[in-house]
């Protein structure tokens, strides 16, 4: 019965269609398309419903059923909402649309969606947190497999009855920590002074600066965990800065405790202008050798949106020597940019001066950005691989270069 | 997976499904080969009843593919049921089910709903341009161009660029209508491409061609031209807008060139401050130039050969009846090497003016500064198509005026057997322009053609005749 009542105005609603398409309109403006897709929907309708034994409008009774309580409510909850509402309700709909959003999200995280000025940025931000998410979830079921794991572990053992004996008490990170620190005060004392300029702070978005910081707290690591530290200075560092939020997110108390310098100082006030070397990847000059009696300086920077020659301006303006890092020379480079993270030139700048091996340094190069380590100048290299390639095409490049002078002569004389 | 060809029952989804590797995910990988494969909807339909059956209850995700099947076929009476099942079952939906509402409903005789929709899309997001492009295209094809027209204002004033098909839409759909204010709207359009020098293609050309001539009374006559290097339309004699910017737009290019591309934010990135003062009293002293040449670039352009040779054969070239040169180069070029002979660099110093910038220093700022100093009559030699420097220009008015002024200012060589072959710079300006009675056009042949440095040299002249 009921089938047959949609049936009826399905009829009803299709016939109406090709009245109004006549009517009151220019026929030849009137978009072919349009009009061979309604005859084909009213065929449709026509020859394949009846002949059916399956009722397969059903759903739709299904869905409209036993929802009329509701409607009542949704109907006065729509007016008035506040805007985080509606950004919440909007996100709401994307998830159930499958959209990359994540499950939960915060009050402050919700108005830093709610600000940001476009709509791809939206997106973004939201891709950003979903995969947060995921990773934090597959993360947390790690961890509660490994604890399953231990509990087991620690049932048989209890089982055998084993326990293990050492002369030493199982203190281990502890020692560890001391013996480091105890280097680390070392090299404040007579260490290498290694200079992290803190002043681009105006060239960085905020989540660049929260990478910026990532980094520095990953190179702080490495430096003290290394055999002979560097004595790291932070420079131009202004208190109450985003840098400083960020250092004490990641290091709560410890952050007073650290064994480097921190200062609003610049580099030029502490140390004898001659001894600076500031490393850019901008640099004409291309750093030979590690010099034990420099002082470098590193730009606490994160440029994802490749602003070139910031901290070489920086270096120019002070007057400061430059260098770059012998990349194209050693490395038969492959894609990415020639800027390093923080904590890769950390690496780098300790291997230098531990051992003085560009092929040991520049291991710390990720291996996605280079094909090869060369011995011979690269350049060497590439001109017997543009000869390999140029042989192979069957293309005789010559390189045929005329005696200039005598060129030069003809000119004159013609002229 | 294949979608079946006729509805199935409800055991024969079953059965599918459990063939499936995932069983969880088959109703939603089914959906989308459905809408790939443009399957009927009577095959979705039926596996919506069997979700539903079987569930109570339909994901909202399976509406929203099934109600893209209906959008894509037109299934109009479709599409009206299951908004009415959605609205009941949800407070607001996301953006892709308004995009295929707004759609469907805009090509079906209830386009007037796809309008409401519009206004609660409105309340939660900005809409998209499809969304207004839908809208306005339904509200034209049924003549009510004062709707469209009000959409398209609206679009606009949410920084919405209106696409080529809206535009032809409603020169399409205005045509042969009466009425001052119609025609407003429409010189608005073509006035648009103007300020924000767009090129409609062959097709739209031709809307607007035909809509011209469709003006009751207008006496509007449309040929297709092209336009002589001197710059006069052949149709017309009419002669286009010259390529010269106005004082007011040259002396303002010139102050955002020195404070976007030279200072920028740094002034150390592409100069120091001393640099650029030196070469400031440098052009001074020496003004007016004809020609500034980027030393090094020109001195590229044949591989094979020596590259001050190459500068040699550019400079002498160019050096003809007293005009002035500069050639910028940098100071690793009076080095005497392989590529830089010391000779040859003097005798060029006897017919040109040289500056040497520091290595590290940008020349190319220079060179734009050393010319919109000299004035109007200054060109410049480069192939470099200076899209770093207009990209440092801060708002879109101004980069295209540097645009404008590049296009008449730069000669761009091409070397052919050695012969020395310029290509001039344009005498006229390539945008949309009138003069009242008159209306010349320029338009590319297909849609994508053009690169962005070029210019169309097919025109449109359209000329009102009493």
């Amino acid at each position: 019965m009921q089938s047959a009542n949609v049936l009826l105005k399905k009829i009803v609603r299709s016939s109406v269609l090709p009245f109004a398409a006549q009517h009151g309109m220019k026929k030849d403006l009137f978009p072919l398309s349009r009009a061979l897709s309604l005859s084909l929907c009213m065929k449709q309708d026509n020859s394949c419903n009846p002949s059916e034994k399956l009722d397969l409008d059903a759903w739709k009774k299904v869905m409209k059923s036993g929802l009329q309580e509701e409607v009542a409510e949704t109907v006065s909850e729509r007016q008035e909402l506040s805007s985080l509402a509606a950004a919440r309700e909007i996100l709401d709909m994307w998830r159930l649309a499958g959209r990359a959003v994540p499950e939960n999200i915060s009050e402050e995280q919700l108005q830093t969606f709610i600000e940001c000025p476009s709509k791809s940025a939206k997106k973004k931000y939201l891709k950003y947190l979903h995969l947060k998410e995921l990773k934090k979830k597959s993360d947390k079921r790690k961890m509660e497999k490994k604890r399953e794991r231990r509990l087991e572990a620690q049932e048989q053992a209890s089982k055998t009855g084993e326990t293990k004996r050492s002369s030493f008490l199982c203190m281990w990170s502890n020692t560890m920590d001391k013996a480091y620190n105890w280097r680390a005060a070392q090299s404040m004392i007579f260490g290498q002074p290694l200079v992290f300029d803190m002043s681009y702070e105006k060239d960085m978005s905020v989540q660049e600066v929260a990478y910026t910081v990532r980094q520095l707290v990953l190179s702080e690591g490495c430096n003290r965990k290394s055999v002979d530290p560097f004595h790291i200075h932070f420079c131009n560092f202004k208190d109450s800065s985003l840098y400083q939020k960020e250092f004490i997110k990641h290091y709560q108390e410890a952050w007073n405790k650290l064994l480097i310098t921190v200062t609003d100082q610049c580099y030029t006030d502490l140390f004898p202008k001659d001894k600076l070397v500031y490393l850019t990847a901008d640099s004409p000059k291309v750093m030979k050798t590690f010099d034990h009696n420099k002082i470098y300086i590193v730009g606490s920077m994160v440029d994802r949106s490749i602003k070139t020659g910031v901290s070489l301006a920086r270096a120019k303006r002070l007057g400061l020597e430059t260098a770059a890092l012998p990349l194209e020379k050693y490395l038969l480079w492959n894609t990415g940019a020639k800027n390093l993270t923080l904590d890769q030139m950390m690496h780098i700048l300790l291997t230098l001066k531990d051992t003085g091996d560009w092929k040991k340094a520049l291991e710390f190069v990720p291996k996605r950005k280079y094909s090869a380590f060369v011995n011979e100048p690269v350049h060497e290299l590439k001109k017997t691989l543009n000869l390999i390639s140029a042989l192979k095409l069957g293309k005789r490049q010559e390189q045929v270069r005329k005696p200039f002078a005598k060129n030069y002569s003809k000119k004159l004389k013609q002229e | 997976i294949q979608p079946p060809e006729k509805p199935l029952q409800a055991e024969e989804w079953n059965r599918l499904k459990e063939s499936f590797r995932s069983p969880e995910v088959f109703e939603e990988v089914m959906f989308n080969s459905m809408v790939r494969c443009n399957s009927p909807i009577d095959v979705a339909k039926s596996l919506l009843t069997h979700v539903a059956k079987s569930n109570g209850d339909i994901a909202y995700n399976l509406l929203v593919k099934y109600l893209a099947l209906c959008v894509h076929q037109g299934q109009v009476s479709e599409i009206r049921d299951v908004y009415d099942i959605m609205k009941i079952r949800f407070k607001s939906f996301d953006s892709g089910a308004y995009n295929l509402f707004i759609r469907g409903l805009c090509n079906s005789d209830e386009w007037r709903m796809a309008l409401t929709l519009l206004e609660e899309v409105k309340k939660i997001m900005v809409p998209s341009r499809t969304n207004y492009e839908s809208c306005i295209k339904a509200a034209s094809r049924h003549q009510e161009m004062n709707l469209a027209f009000q959409l398209y204002h609206e679009m606009l004033a949410k920084d919405l660029v209106p696409s080529f098909d809206i535009l032809q839409a409603l020169f399409d759909f205005s045509r042969g209508m009466e009425g001052a204010e119609l025609q407003k709207e429409l010189f608005g359009i073509l006035l648009y491409l103007r300020e924000n020098q767009m090129y409609p293609h062959k097709t739209f050309m031709w809307s607007i061609k035909l809509w011209f001539e469709s003006i009751p009374g207008g006496h509007w006559r449309g040929h297709l031209t092209n336009i002589k290097n001197s710059g006069q339309c052949p149709v017309c004699n009419h002669q286009l807008e010259d390529s010269n910017l106005t004082e007011e737009e040259y002396s303002n290019l010139r102050e955002r060139i020195i404070r976007d591309v030279i200072h920028g934010t740094d002034t150390f990135r592409k100069t120091s401050p001393q640099e650029f003062e030196a070469f400031q009293t440098f052009v001074e002293n020496r003004l007016p130039f004809d020609i500034v040449i980027d030393g090094l670039n020109v001195s590229h352009i044949k591989p094979r050969k020596m590259q001050c040779e190459n500068l040699f054969d550019a400079v002498n070239c160019l050096a003809k009846e007293n005009t002035r040169l500069l050639v910028l180069g940098r100071k690793h070029m009076l080095v005497n090497s392989s590529n830089w002979k010391r000779e040859i660099m003097k005798e060029m110093q006897n017919k040109a003016d040289f500056f040497f910038a520091e290595n590290i220093s940008e020349d190319d700022a220079f060179l734009l500064y050393a010319t919109l100093q000299s004035g109007k009559h200054c060109k410049f030699v480069t192939r470099d198509f200076l899209r770093d420097h207009k990209a440092c220009l801060s708002d879109s008015l101004t980069r295209h005026l540097f645009r404008k002024w590049q296009r008449g200012h730069q000669i761009s060589n091409k070397m052919f057997f050695s012969v020395f072959i310029q290509q001039p710079a344009f005498r006229y300006d390539c945008v949309v322009q009138t003069t009242g009675d008159t209306w010349h056009i320029p338009y590319k042949d297909a849609f994508e053609e053009k690169y962005s440095y070029q210019v169309p040299r097919k025109w449109l002249c359209i000329q009102q005749k009493r």
